[in-house]
């Protein structure tokens, strides 16, 4: 048994529920396995034990056990168990220490003592093993989050780890960079526990499913029997069918018109060129596009955050954007005072707004103080209070769960069916949309 | 060159430009350090050429008037409460020149050194204080990040409608900065604990021996500041 949790329950300092309560774990060498569960779960604290960064690094109150290859977390530091347990986090950037990517292989092979003459060469293997060896005398600020989250996947591997954690490590790529991550963790030799919310690749790679909700683990089971589980206690987890939208008025108001818009971030190489583009009141489009043809420079443009340098933009009504990762960029001291900012300190609007998305009771609360999932929401309702005409959302589904996926796709059918346009630039195919467009650089805008 | 020599040489050019007191001694340093920094791609270089060019050229452009000197009297303007009779003569516009072309060698060489020099193996090729140099590159390493998560929430909030106008209101953005900066500088020390930092028994990899152009380098650095101390 290279790892068991036996009884533990662990609650953060100052937090008012526990983040683990009596969970009880058994993991074998080899294993793949796939935690899924809602946003503020359970999942991340419970990798972050098999690393004993729970209770080394957080604090808090913590009962039970965790041994790891031998290795009590209570007496055994996480920088001591470096070595035979590797995590990978979510956040590329929040993780990577050197500038050059060789080095910052090489960073973790320092750390934990290994025999210097090998260092270059195990980081360099490291490297190859995850297809990133090409990189090695790269920049890490050049690099792509696809890229660099590989370069963090190296740098676990290079440790040779007995137990690589990997605590939704796709969730701030994009499709592309997270199918070719999980394509590389899925011919992994090592045992894997994967935390993530791209559900039907997780389920492919492992041969086992643990299920947490609300600190609690709900179901320990093999794949198959997870998905006949999920499929009758979580439905949202296995994709359902999108939401239909409302029928579109031939007669409705047109929102949203760009005609011959083109923009340029270098002088010579326009990103755009002479786009045309029409939203009418009610309509839901979703721009889809490979990675770097201008779908966030046009979402930009459409909401008026970009001038164009060409072309004409008429827009009807308020516009309003919401932005990748909302949740990391909000302002304001309370949630409450942050969904009113929009809305000039109109207390009783953003209430109501709180209300609609399931925030109510944390009105009072610091909004850095709100669970990651919460802090999404919050994020919502602050754009939705100011009732916008024209709605821009760049990937709004990167990262979130399925059942606020379903929830946002609900929220989505809802405004416009209130006559609300909405333009969605995401990777995710199923959802629901009256057009779909491609952005290419050879072919611009083009039906789907 | 290995980051330790190139540290040396810019710390020397350095030393010069704090002490040499001729317009061309300065005005050379000044042109070798820009020709190396243009070798930079634009998109990062521009932010250390655009702030080092416009603090040196604000001083020469204010320091004639808070500072007086004597020479041959160029201008005259009005009595300003505080500074006095506002006048320019040939000795203080020669200090301003001096002033603002030090700032501006200071400031090449900072860019050169973040430009060019491998932070990763100079943190590796310090014996003391490992941990300080590890932070300081660090430092240096976030100031982009920081500057995304500036963009980024100035964009959200101008996406939810809200325009920002005036000091004040660019103020209130500073603390939720702070705050990001701060639950990143939080998950990276994780990460490092977790990645075995602090851990005893670290070892290092082996760096480059110097060759003979970083040994020159080292011994024309010292020479560089000698003189710079003595003659020019």
């Amino acid at each position: 048994m290279l790892g068991r949790v036996e009884h533990m329950t662990f609650a953060y300092a100052g937090a008012d529920r526990q983040a683990l309560d009596d969970v009880t774990l058994e993991i074998s060498a080899g294993e793949h396995i796939a935690v899924l569960g809602p946003s503020g779960s359970g999942k991340s604290t419970l990798l972050r034990a098999l690393a004993g960064l729970v209770p080394h690094f957080h604090g808090g109150r913590f009962a039970g056990s965790v041994v790891v290859a031998g290795c009590d977390t209570r007496v055994t530091r996480p920088a001591e168990l470096a070595g035979t347990v590797a995590s990978v986090f979510q956040d590329p950037e929040d993780q990577v220490v050197m500038t050059r990517v060789v080095n910052e292989v090489a960073f973790g092979l320092e750390n934990v003592g290994a025999e210097p003459r090998r260092i270059w060469a195990r980081a360099a293997e490291a490297l190859a093993r995850v297809g990133a060896d090409q990189l090695a005398d790269r920049r890490l600020d050049e690099l792509s989050g696809g890229e660099l989250q590989r370069v963090c996947l190296a740098s676990a591997l290079a440790l040779a780890p007995e137990m690589l954690l990997l605590d939704e490590p796709t969730s701030q790529l994009d499709l592309d960079g997270a199918r070719e991550f999980l394509d590389v963790v899925a011919g992994l030799d090592v045992t894997v526990v994967l935390s993530e919310q791209r559900i039907s690749r997780a389920l492919s790679l492992a041969e086992r499913v643990v299920f947490v909700d609300e600190g609690r683990i709900l179901l320990d089971a093999s794949r198959e029997q997870a998905e006949a589980w999920l499929a009758e206690e979580r439905p949202a987890y296995l994709e359902p069918p999108a939401p239909g939208l409302h029928r579109l008025r031939p007669d409705s108001d047109r929102m949203l018109q760009l005609r011959g818009v083109s923009f340029s971030y270098r002088a010579g190489s326009p990103i755009l060129d002479g786009v045309d583009l029409e939203l009418r009141a009610g309509e839901v489009v979703v721009l889809e596009g490979p990675n770097g043809a201008g779908k966030s420079t046009l979402a930009r443009i459409a909401t008026g955050l970009l001038e164009p340098a060409a072309g004409r933009v008429e827009r009807t009504g308020r516009a309003a954007y919401l932005t990748q990762d909302p949740g990391r960029y909000l302002v304001k001291e309370t949630a409450l005072q942050e969904v009113a900012f929009g809305v000039g300190g109109d207390r009783a609007r953003a209430r109501a707004a709180l209300d609609r998305f399931g925030l109510s009771a944390f009105g009072d609360r610091h909004p850095r103080d709100l669970s990651s999932g919460e802090r999404e929401r919050l994020g919502l309702a602050a754009v939705a209070v100011v009732e916008p005409g024209l709605l821009v959302l760049d990937e709004p589904t990167r990262g979130i769960d399925p059942e606020r996926k379903a929830e946002l796709r609900a929220w989505i059918a809802e405004l416009a069916a209130a006559g609300v346009a909405v333009l969605v630039v995401t990777h995710d195919e199923s959802f629901p949309a009256h057009r779909r467009l491609r952005l290419t650089w050879e072919r611009g805008l083009d039906a789907v | 060159m290995t980051p330790v020599p190139a540290t040396v040489v810019l710390a020397s050019v350095t030393v010069l430009a704090l002490t040499a007191d001729r317009l061309t001694t300065l005005g050379v340093l000044a042109a070798v350090l820009l020709g190396v920094c243009l070798r930079a791609p634009a998109a990062r270089r521009r932010p250390y050429l655009v702030g080092t060019l416009v603090a040196g050229v604000s001083i020469v452009v204010i320091s004639p008037f808070l500072w007086s000197g004597g020479g041959t009297l160029l201008w005259e303007g009005p009595t300003v409460p505080v500074l006095g009779v506002l006048d320019v003569t040939t000795d203080e516009l020669v200090q301003a020149g001096l002033s603002g072309l030090r700032l501006v060698c200071v400031g090449l060489a900072f860019a050169v050194y973040t430009l060019f020099v491998d932070h990763d193996r100079l943190v590796g090729a310090v014996r003391f204080g490992r941990r300080s140099a590890l932070a300081a590159a660090l430092a240096t390493r976030l100031v982009p990040t920081l500057e995304r998560d500036a963009a980024g929430i100035r964009e959200a909030v101008r996406g939810r409608g809200i325009e920002l106008e005036g000091a004040r209101a660019y103020a209130t953005l500073l603390s939720p900065l702070v705050a990001g900066s701060l639950e990143r500088a939080t998950n990276l020390s994780e990460a490092m604990e977790a990645r075995g930092f602090g851990r005893q028994g670290a070892t290092r990899a082996p760096q480059p021996p110097w060759s003979w152009l970083d040994r020159l380098a080292v011994c024309a650095g010292v020479v560089l500041a000698t003189a710079g101390v003595l003659w020019l």
